[in-house]
């Protein structure tokens, strides 16, 4: 029997993180991960962005904690990973859009977001070539950027495991047992462990792990697609996103990597609920139709490899981050709604004080109560 | 200007229509429809760009489409050189830094999705594809067959040289490039068929559907029930200090230059590997008229067929066995490399260096299947099946073979009722296997009418010699009792007609005949220029190993066409007119290296991953300080993040994992994704697509 204080189920985009800042705290880390490497599972899919614009106060609180994280991993640690400041630009090619962001502005500049309605001149100054034809402008959010995931996780890995956090890949957790509200064993095809906090970050398969201690847990994956070009020299900064959704699609957004690529990626409609992450035939010819429609210059642009990724998602578009009842040492990291990616790093580090400490900060205490799992997961979240 | 103009074997066909382009704004000429590689060098071209990471000259090192190492700017955008066709007004550009994303915002034209059904797909136009083709036509299967050339044949199309085999299986002694104009004449026949060529597949997907990326320009999803992967194979990259240099390329690209094109592409070449590929190599750069300095084989014997081996030593090319590359070296590009021979764990000694200067670095290290789709059709559940090259590397003559088999297992596993003849599964089966054993021949006993020499000792599935003779007086013997028995000569029904000494893919027949007591006729193959062969000329003639016979007078020369062979007849002393088989070729000042080795010996600073230049040193590193498992992990330094998707690294990984100290059987493997190639955006949405386009 291994034991630790902290125990992670999954190696993605909010367990390496979350490793890390527990094993800087002191607490004696085990990550346990089917796959055999780091993030493997959502995070390879992940396109890179990372944005505080959301519409949910938990949300833009985690994400600006992420931006501050992963901006500190270039400029303090000195660990390039392609972050760039290139903002998120938001386009309105219709009043019905226009109005929906000009309400939105209201709510996310409370929140202390630095964001700004755009015109169309400074739409096409950000994106020269996007097309102007009924362009009405836009949101621009200058904080906001993006980074190379891969180039992410690997630094929080080789930080983690130089911090003293024992990663075990290739290992899959078949069971736990419970006793007097704790789980106090964990059973892998390869060994048993226990842990004084046991922590849920398993992606896509959440429900699976939480089942394991008879919790149910609305996360339920569905698929996307996405791709990647060759490098062109810089021509565009912000992340372009177009919500607009069509008869077959939902919004799709796209930006230049700091490495010169374009990334991109789409919103199927309808969604695609499962598990299979292999390429489909429609992806292609459904998003580039959209993207050349919108910035007819990449037509040029040579798509250099796709793939498909999960959201976890739950029925409201926010995550689940809180203890459940009955499982005093059980903390649910999950259901990121394919944003693990831009939430995980400061999520990671409001969960590792959190732990550490026994309970949350008290400017971090809404996130939990949020987040909480007995909410009523109504709605959906406006700029999933 | 470097084209051939005079070669022995191929005919310069019609005229090609001479078009007008640029490069780097100086005006160049070169032939329409042929591809830009081609055009450049032979206008002595070689550095097509300059790599983003550090400007390292970059030129061809596949030629075939698959590594995009040669890629430059064309008309604004970036394109590989290898499969860009040339057309009239072309602007070639050298590529420094990142390209430019040209500004072109004109509005969107009508985008489309396109799509087509068939039973089969084939993925492949090569001697198995065409042959499964045709098979599967033959029972009303419709086909779909999707080549990524504009020629199909495969590389039967590189191939001048006759092949071996069996006559009535797989057309042997026929020339490879004429194999490939019958099996297509043949596929093309049957209106069940649809031929995309030019048209490589660049993705298949889940849902049972396939992108091809027609005339590299259109994007067509081909709707299929079953898949043959017949994709061929592509050349192995090899890791060695300067592998990156312009210069150093495939013996495959060489031919494809050489032989398909006839562009003088080198001056002198040292050629990595003494399997078929790099011997038959070696033959063609001779008949180009291209110095071959020497090939180097790390074992310690030659790996390819002895009858090819025997042939190249005897035109003066040495075969340095146990030995390996130390380096390649110069300014930007290749002008010298130098060889060592190894201890028994494959170390260089750097003691037995040896420093030829050459401006031409063949990579002829053996070839890895491109399988990659039926791997992932088998793990999507697909019915699919693999064939020729793609399913295991062996001779064009067992693809065809394996063609066909494959075709009637698909055929079965779509419920047709067929069976597989075991004669052609017996045939595959000799074709394909590897030269068995050496034999001693009896010392020939000659007689005043004429009688043929074997120059072949070796079992190799062959029988020309035997098919050809009209006397009916060669046989295979019937040691094996297989087509990889060797021929001999009975009876005294000899003719004296050559056809024999012409078709032999080996140019190991000889006819000799004693004129008196002490002098002899020989008549020998000859596969080069000899039109300025005058009789009564004395020529050096050369046995079987290489070495000095004697002086011989020409009596007559004699070109058969059929063969497209000269049959050379000497005078000769008739102590040595069985050993006669060859006239040397290269003089012997072009294979000397350097009076002193030059080099410096940096074995870690050898490219792996040629899209984003990650060298040894680093990945070793890389996976020692992150305890790497998963080559997936590498992509943290851009291994394999490139154009080309590791096409060209990914079998190179396994012996970097080994030198890190990991054994390569603990290591996942990277993922595979579409696109195979790259494909540009509005090509992949039709983008302006009318019907009048296709």
């Amino acid at each position: 029997m291994i034991t630790s204080d902290v125990l992670i189920i999954g190696a993605g985009s909010v367990g390496v993180p979350l490793a890390l800042y527990c094993a800087e705290r002191g607490l004696s880390t085990v990550v346990l991960e089917k796959n055999a490497s780091w993030g493997r599972g959502q995070n390879r899919a992940a396109i890179g962005g990372i944005r505080a614009t959301h519409s949910d106060p938990a949300k833009i609180k985690i994400s600006q904690e992420s931006i501050r994280v992963v901006r500190a991993l270039q400029e303090e640690r000195n660990i390039d990973v392609e972050w760039r400041s290139g903002g998120y630009m938001f386009v309105a090619y219709d009043p019905e859009r226009e109005k929906a962001f000009r309400d939105l502005l209201v709510i996310q500049k409370a929140a202390g977001l630095d964001i700004d309605w755009i015109g169309p001149d400074r739409v096409r100054e950000l994106a020269p070539g996007i097309r102007a034809d009924g362009l009405l402008g836009g949101t621009y959010s200058p904080g906001d950027g993006y980074a190379s995931p891969l180039m992410v996780n690997s630094a929080f890995h080789r930080l983690a495991m130089q911090a003293g956090a024992d990663f075990r890949f290739g290992e899959n957790v078949l069971s736990m047992r419970t006793e007097n509200d704790r789980i106090i064993a964990i059973k892998t095809d390869k060994g048993d462990y226990s842990a004084a906090t046991v922590v849920n970050a398993a992606g896509a398969d959440a429900a699976e792990i939480a089942s394991m201690v008879d919790l149910e847990i609305p996360v339920h994956p569905d698929c996307h697609e996405a791709g990647v070009t060759e490098p062109v020299a810089r021509f565009m900064e912000p992340m372009i996103v177009d919500i607009r959704p069509d008869h077959e699609s939902g919004n799709y957004y796209f930006y230049q990597a700091e490495t010169g690529q374009i990334v991109f990626c789409i919103t199927p409609k309808p969604q695609a609920w499962g598990k299979d992450t292999d390429n489909t035939s429609g992806f292609l010819p459904l998003v580039l139709r959209r993207m050349i429609e919108l910035y007819p210059r990449l037509r040029n642009i040579k798509v250099r490899r796709t793939w498909r990724g999960m959201y976890p998602m739950t029925p409201d578009g926010l995550p689940i981050v809180n203890r459940p009842r009955g499982l005093d040492n059980f903390m649910l990291a999950v259901g990121m709604c394919g944003q693990g990616f831009m939430l995980g790093p400061g999520l990671g580090r409001i969960l590792a004080q959190t732990i550490a400490d026994g309970a949350p900060a008290p400017a971090d205490a809404h996130v939990f109560e949020e987040l909480t799992l007995y909410r009523k997961f109504e709605g959906m979240e406006m700029l999933k | 200007m470097n084209r051939i103009i005079e070669h022995p074997v191929i005919d310069q066909g019609q005229a090609k229509p001479e078009v007008h382009f640029t490069f780097d704004g100086s005006p160049l000429t070169g032939f329409r429809g042929e591809a830009i590689s081609s055009a450049l060098f032979a206008a002595g071209i070689k550095k097509f760009s300059e790599h983003v990471k550090d400007g390292t000259p970059q030129g061809i090192f596949c030629a075939n489409g698959q590594c995009s190492q040669c890629s430059l700017i064309v008309d604004g955008v970036l394109r590989k050189a290898c499969v860009t066709l040339l057309r009239d007004g072309m602007d070639l550009r050298t590529v420094r830094g990142l390209p430019e994303l040209p500004a072109d915002d004109r509005p969107a034209a009508s985008t489309r999705i396109r799509r087509i059904a068939a039973e089969v797909l084939i993925i492949g136009g090569g001697p198995s594809g065409l042959a499964a083709a045709a098979e599967l036509a033959e029972r009303g299967f419709s086909v779909v067959l999707a080549d990524d050339k504009a020629d199909l044949g495969g590389k039967l199309v590189l191939q001048t040289h006759k092949f071996f085999g069996s006559e009535e299986d797989c057309y042997a002694g026929t020339r490879g490039y004429d194999i490939a104009k019958i099996l297509e004449k043949k596929v093309r026949a049957y209106p069940n068929v649809r031929i995309l060529a030019n048209s490589p597949v660049v993705g298949i997907y889940k849902d049972r559907a396939a992108g091809v990326y027609e005339n590299y320009e259109h994007y067509l999803l081909v709707d299929f029930q079953a898949l043959v992967v017949a994709a061929g194979a592509r050349e192995r990259s090899l890791v060695f200090p300067g592998n990156d240099l312009v210069g150093v390329y495939g013996a495959g690209a060489f031919q494809t230059l050489v032989n398909r094109d006839l562009v003088r592409a080198a001056s002198k070449v040292f050629v990595i590997g003494s399997g078929n590929v790099g011997l038959i190599g070696s033959y063609h750069a001779l008949q180009a008229g291209i110095q071959v300095a020497g090939i180097c084989e790390i074992l310690p014997k030659v790996n390819g067929y002895k009858v090819h081996a025997d042939k190249i030593v005897r035109m003066g090319v040495p075969i340095y066995l146990n030995t390996t590359v130390l380096s390649v070296e110069g300014d930007g590009k290749v002008e010298r490399v130098t060889i060592a021979v190894v201890d028994k764990d494959w170390n260089p000694l750097l003691d037995t260096a040896r420093t030829f200067e050459v401006d031409t670095v063949l990579v002829a290290t053996g070839l890895s299947p491109c399988d990659e789709f039926y791997r992932q059709a088998v793990s999507f559940g697909f019915t699919a099946v693999k064939a020729g090259d793609a399913e295991e590397i062996a001779e064009a003559s067992s693809a065809m073979f394996g063609g066909k088999i494959a075709a009637l297992a698909l055929a079965k596993m779509l419920g047709r009722d067929v069976s597989i003849d075991q004669a052609w599964l017996d045939k595959r089966e000799v074709l394909k296997s590897r030269p068995g054993d050496t034999v001693c021949r009896d010392e020939p006993v000659m007689g005043q009418t004429w009688k043929p020499v074997f120059f072949c000792n070796e079992e190799i599935p062959c029988n020309p010699c035997a098919t050809v003779c009209p006397t009916h007086s060669i046989l295979l013997s019937p040691r094996k009792g297989s087509l990889l028995d060797l021929p001999y000569f009975q009876g005294e029904n000899c003719k004296g007609c050559s056809a024999c000494v012409a078709a032999c893919p080996g140019l190991a027949v000889s006819l000799v005949r004693l004129v008196d007591d002490v002098h002899a006729e020989v008549q020998i193959p000859f596969e080069f220029d000899a039109s300025g062969y005058q009789a009564g000329q004395k020529l050096g003639l050369l046995d079987q190993d290489g070495g000095f016979v004697e002086e011989g007078e020409l009596l007559k020369k004699f070109y058969n066409k059929k063969y497209r062979t000269w049959v050379l007849t000497f005078r000769m002393s008739a102590a040595n007119s069985p050993k006669a088989i060859g006239v040397r070729i290269q003089p012997e000042e072009a294979t000397r290296p350097l009076r002193e080795p030059r080099f410096s010996y940096l074995p870690d600073e050898a490219i792996v991953c040629r899209c984003e230049r990650v060298f040894v040193g680093e990945i070793v590193d890389y996976i020692k300080a992150n305890n790497v498992r998963d080559v997936n992990q590498l992509k943290t330094i851009r291994v394999g993040m490139g154009a080309c998707g590791s096409k060209t690294c990914s079998t190179l990984l396994p012996q970097i994992f080994r030198k890190a100290g990991v054994e390569p059987a603990a290591i996942t493997p990277g993922s595979l994704r579409p696109l195979m190639l790259e494909a540009g955006m509005g090509d992949l949405v039709n983008e302006g697509y009318t019907e009048a386009a296709e």
